[in-house]
């Protein structure tokens, strides 16, 4: 099986609903996927990534009508799940002077996954990190009282089409410091598992984050909060169980 | 016809004014207080069990049990007319008997009732006793006994008295745990590059290695044969088996990768001669 050493040379599958007939094939950067039909009611399905780990199931179905989706979701799931928070450090550090406020956008990085659609409800199938290299822990805080998050060092990014396809996404995140001196923010910490993302053919955005620095007592935080998309793009899936927190609050340091 | 077997029942004394009959419904009203002590706490369990902390839910529905069937006690023995009174006062004076006899015992429940308190440890926490040489995953916390499932999947029982006055040192309190190693490097080999070459093949090869903070490295000693590195390196608390055990692989793979000697003890001999 050709697995791919040089992906310039591919056309890659975009993110989106596909009829599963008798045979599917889908071909993101360093993963195969094939889906194909045993028996009347039974499917086989196949992945492999560029370290060469393969998966393997079969996926018994009731009906004729079914599909799949292929969806980025939220990056919590390799090597394992262990957190809802994520840590995105900036390779800038953005200062804001004193009542100030900015808009930047930012890549966030990604997992993509797997859908079965059988009589209109979504099952998760399989998900896949296209950049396992970059998809690590990170702890805000001390050992006994931190917060384990996923981390990514993230670059800046002009507009919501300027993202990374399959790897990262983009999120605009606006900062505002309503302190009485400049400060410099170089991170931001939050439970992803409030924000959706939407997707457009190999594109992916995501629900959009407020940090506001301010004084709460005699300490100087930032208060995180998550900011719901107005757009036409297509609501990703959730691939896992959705929590509500109201909001995340840092120490500026 | 039921009524005269019961009439004949109840005139067959067996001590003093205790008679079958009254035996009969004594029995009746322990195994009831059983049944009910077991639906009781199969129906705790159910609804209400879920929704607490295992270690709490446990000592709920002993509680819940016991109560019954103490309560169901105390039924049999008014059933069958007997003094309490008496017992109580023949208790006294064996109080001081029985209290130095069992000592011990009363010893592990005080603990147990300490421990389930303090709460030093919860149910499935994995926990080290230094003192005992003990570590595992923490099963119970019982009346008289704790039970920790040893890393071999044996079960030890330890004596609530013994587990309440050690040092206990949680394993899973922390969001994240440390692993170490040292590695020694030869003499002749640059001590920078080997940490930079062990620092990227961690950082590309062991996921659940932290990035934040990163892996941190000190040159420990100048030993006999090599200068030797601890290599410390963050990982999720539950991962330590994808960190520690194979962490000196990974340093190994590195070293041997950048052609970085790692010298076996060696003793350079001087003879008279020369």
């Amino acid at each position: 099986m050709k697995i791919m050493s040089d992906n310039s040379e591919l056309t890659f599958s975009n993110f989106g609903i596909y009829d599963l007939v008798d045979q599917l094939e889908l071909i993101l950067p360093n993963t195969l996927i094939k889906f194909h039909r045993i028996s009347e009611n039974a499917f086989s399905y196949y992945r492999k990534n560029s370290e060469g780990n393969v998966v393997e199931k079969i996926i018994p179905v009731k009906s004729q009508d079914v599909k799949i989706e292929l969806a980025p979701i939220r990056p919590l799931n390799y090597p394992a799940r262990r957190t809802n928070h994520i840590l995105l450090q900036f390779d800038k550090e953005i200062y804001l002077s004193e009542n100030s406020a900015a808009s930047i956008f930012v890549n966030c990085p990604i997992e993509i996954g797997i859908f079965l659609i059988h009589n209109s409800k979504h099952d998760s199938l399989d998900w896949i990190t296209c950049d396992p290299l970059n998809s690590r822990f990170g702890l805000y805080g001390s050992p006994d009282t931190g917060t384990l998050c996923k981390y990514a060092k993230v670059t800046m990014a002009t507009d919501y089409d300027d993202s990374n396809p399959y790897i990262e996404g983009v999120i605009q995140i606006v900062v505002e410091n309503t302190l009485s001196f400049g400060h410099t923010i170089s991170k931001v910490v939050f439970p992803i598992t409030d924000n959706t993302l939407y997707y457009q053919n190999s594109k992916t955005i995501i629900d959009g984050l407020k940090i506001t620095m301010k004084k709460r007592a005699a300490v100087n935080i930032a208060d995180v909060q998550t900011t719901s998309l107005d757009t036409d793009w297509i609501a990703s899936p959730t691939w896992e169980d959705k929590t509500t927190s109201a909001h995340m609050e840092m120490g500026l340091e | 016809m039921i009524l005269e077997f019961l009439q004949t029942l109840s005139e067959m004394q067996i001590v003093g004014e205790l008679t079958v009959l009254s035996l009969l419904i004594g029995g009746v009203i322990m195994a009831g207080g059983v049944i009910i002590a077991k639906i009781a706490k199969l129906l705790f369990h159910k609804y209400y069990a879920p929704s607490l902390p295992k270690d709490t839910a446990q000592n709920i529905s002993k509680l819940i049990y016991f109560g019954i069937l103490i309560i169901s006690f105390l039924g049999f023995t008014s059933s069958q007319g007997i003094d309490l009174s008496g017992i109580m006062v023949a208790g006294g004076i064996f109080a001081v008997v029985i209290g130095f006899a069992t000592q011990s015992v009363v010893s592990n429940l005080i603990s147990g009732l300490f421990l389930i308190v303090e709460k030093p440890a919860k149910h499935g926490d994995t926990i080290e006793l230094p003192d005992m040489g003990i570590s595992g995953t923490l099963l119970d916390i019982g009346t008289f006994s704790s039970k920790v499932r040893r890393f071999d999947g044996t079960v030890t029982r330890i004596p609530n008295e013994k587990f309440f006055t050690s040092n206990i040192r949680s394993l899973t309190l922390s969001t994240v745990r440390r692993a170490d190693v040292t590695v020694g490097i030869s003499y002749e080999s640059d001590i920078d590059h080997a940490i930079l070459v062990m620092k990227n093949e961690i950082l590309e090869t062991m996921p659940f290695v932290l990035q934040v903070p990163e892996p941190e490295f000190r040159t420990e000693e100048l030993g006999d044969s090599s200068v030797n590195i601890h290599v410390y390196v963050w990982h999720p608390r539950d991962d330590w088996s994808n960190a520690q055990p194979i962490l000196l692989n990974t340093l190994k793979r590195a070293l041997d990768k950048s052609g970085i000697e790692i010298p076996f003890p060696q003793r350079v001999i001087w003879t008279g001669k020369d």
